[in-house]
């Protein structure tokens, strides 16, 4: 049985944001009736096909629901009817900003799966690939959030240091958004010579521009009048909602996946997570910025310290390598096959030779073991492996019957539970002031609808 | 798990006059910024001129190599379809010869629903079916992006150069 309590009486003065109306009372001031409002599906500021329908009673936001499913696509569904090779450049298609991240969690879910070793090399590679991906997620961020505050200028430069590192993306993977790139126990090939040397002149550069956009936006009164003191959450709001990310750190919350459960090699390096306390839109922006720098942090570690260094080297490493081992079999073949006027070799030193034969260390690999990829079938048993992608806590929960396709594939996206919230912020709160607090949360509509 | 944060502070806007003089001041500070662009070296391309550097890599239109002297090389093993996230995008008919040979009677692709993803590139066990550096693909028909094995299929000198480009023996017989 349940008891319906009755609804919480709406007092204005509670709610976050009200701070600068103070004064006026408006529940007792105009007669005004409340009007419904329908933004989207199809709106430049809702980045995507989201519908959210409100009730407005002047200009304050009596009740809002976001309407979902517009960009359904069974993503889930789509993995029971792929092989898993088949199934993973979808995957692409949904969190299309920082696909990395959606790549790895399906890829280190199906390696726990199968208990398939990678080499260092590789994890170093990953992690350059999703950092460098964090960075232009959040360019995107703050390009279109100033684009929603009225700023164009932004946008343009946010873009351009944008296109560099997709020039990267697209040396390392071949394209520049939809990656496909990491595979079960490796990544698709190494990087090409000279491109840890691109990544290193790129994110030398990177700051100086960062620098710039906060001489433009941080301090500009626009920005500060618009997003200080706006959508506060509290941290118990944070909770119920199951928000994380950007969203959660600027409440004061240091809870970075990297840093609580380190994946990968994150506990190799040395990084910060970025906090803030005061939990407004002005926090979250102040965080993001934050984040892109210890993002840079991080792959200038890992660029120092990559496992087998450039790939230039490593290829003149293995062709090393395999001279000594033709040498072996040539001389095991002599051993064999002695010819008339030639004297056979002692066999007991070639087998010393052989054993003595250098080999490639398994962290400077790129597959840690060879996997077919069209009749790969992980044992039966499920996994779930999560990271923190530029949005929050990204998840795959995955389930396999040990037939080549997979019998479940379950997403827990950031950008879901980080839309359920929106609402509760936005009660109380200012019509106007929808767009800077939808922006700073940073939803990706094809995540919350997949 | 982790500490709770203290109560939200409340920012307090500066005095008015000082408002509008530190708001002035920024504004200038960000138009600056924004005026030193001027002299920068555009970032643009003029596209149907300059056309982009393109990596080695990249993910364009499909193709299928041939051998050194122009013969087919695909076995019709058909392992691309079966990696192929689209249903039914590249269509292979093949039958053997005298010598149980393969031939290639028909190789189809549909550019119009293909996904670039390079599924297929990579399980090729002969290394016949890649990716060119072309993406200028629209058409003014549906049908006009289904390319047939004719349309797929490059020179043998045209393949050994790109096995040359791509790290791989160039001459294949």
């Amino acid at each position: 049985m349940t008891t319906a309590s009755p609804a919480p009486e709406l007092s204005l003065r509670d709610k976050p944001g009200f701070s600068d109306l103070q004064g006026v009372t408006v529940e007792h001031g105009l007669n005004t009736q409340d009007m419904v409002v329908n933004i989207g599906p199809q709106h430049p500021s809702t980045h995507g096909v989201l519908r959210l329908v409100t009730t407005i009673n002047g200009e304050i936001v009596k009740d809002m629901e976001p309407v979902i499913g517009y960009l359904h696509r069974s993503k889930e569904k789509m993995a029971e009817g792929r092989s898993y090779f088949q199934y993973q450049p979808t995957i692409d298609r949904v969190e299309y900003l920082s696909s990395f991240y959606d790549h790895y969690v399906y890829v280190t879910a199906i390696e726990a799966l199968a208990d398939l070793k990678v080499p260092k090399r590789v994890e170093y590679i990953r992690m350059i690939c999703m950092e460098l991906n964090r960075i232009t997620s959040h360019l995107l961020w703050f390009g279109t959030f100033l684009l929603d505050l009225g700023a164009t200028s932004p946008f343009f430069y946010a873009f351009r240091e944008r296109e560099a590192i997709f020039k990267l993306f697209e040396d390392i993977t071949g394209a520049r958004m939809m990656y496909n790139y990491f595979r079960f126990g490796g990544v698709n090939a190494d990087a090409p010579p000279g491109w840890l040397d691109d990544v290193r002149k790129v994110i030398n550069e990177l700051p100086f521009r960062f620098d710039e956009y906060e001489a433009i936006a941080n301090k500009n009164p626009i920005v500060m009048d618009r997003c200080i003191g706006v959508g506060v959450t509290s941290y118990q709001d944070l909770l119920d909602y199951g928000v994380t990310g950007p969203s959660m750190r600027a409440c004061g919350v240091a809870q970075d996946m990297r840093k609580t459960n380190p994946y990968s090699c994150y506990n190799e390096v040395e990084f910060d997570v970025p906090t803030a306390t005061e939990g407004d839109v002005y926090a979250r922006y102040k965080v993001r910025m934050a984040e892109m720098r210890e993002s840079i942090r991080i792959v200038h570690q890992l660029l120092d310290n990559m496992p087998g260094g450039d790939s230039a080297e490593l290829r003149k490493l293995e062709k090393e390598h395999a001279k000594v081992a033709e040498e072996i079999a040539a001389a095991k073949k002599r051993v064999t096959v002695a010819k008339k006027n030639e004297e056979a070799p002692n066999a007991a030193d070639v087998a010393k030779m052989a054993e003595k034969a250098p080999e490639l260390p398994f962290d400077y690999r790129t597959t840690g073991q060879k996997v077919n990829l069209m009749v790969f079938k992980p044992p039966a048993g499920e996994a779930f492996s999560m990271v923190e992608s530029p949005r929050g806590m990204l998840g795959c929960y995955l389930v396999s019957d040990g037939t080549p396709k997979a019998y479940r594939v379950k997403w827990r996206g950031a950008s879901f539970s980080n839309l359920t919230i929106l609402p509760s912020m936005m009660i109380g709160n200012l019509y106007p002031d929808l767009m800077a607090i939808f922006g700073s949360l940073d939803i990706i509509l094809p995540e919350v609808d997949r | 798990m982790t500490n709770e944060p203290s109560k939200s502070q409340h920012i307090e806007a500066p005095a008015d006059d000082n408002r509008v003089l530190s708001g002035l001041l920024e504004i200038g500070r960000g138009l600056k910024t924004v005026l030193s662009h001027v002299g920068r070296e555009a970032v643009t391309l003029e596209y149907p001129e300059v056309l982009p550097d393109l990596s080695v890599r990249f993910h364009g239109r499909l193709c299928l190599l041939t051998k050194s002297d122009g013969t087919d090389l695909c076995i019709g093993c058909k392992a691309c379809a079966r990696v192929c996230p689209c249903d039914d995008l590249i269509q292979i008919e093949m039958h053997r010869d005298g010598d149980k040979k393969p031939v290639i009677d028909q190789f189809t692709i549909d550019m119009g629903r293909c996904i670039f993803c390079g599924n297929c590139t990579e399980v090729c066990p002969v290394d016949c079916i890649k990716m060119l550096p072309d993406f200028e693909l629209a058409d003014y028909s549906r049908e006009a992006l289904v390319l047939d094995k004719y349309d797929l299929t490059l020179k043998g000198e045209d393949a050994d150069e790109w096995r040359r480009t791509h790290g791989l023996a160039p001459s294949v017989t």
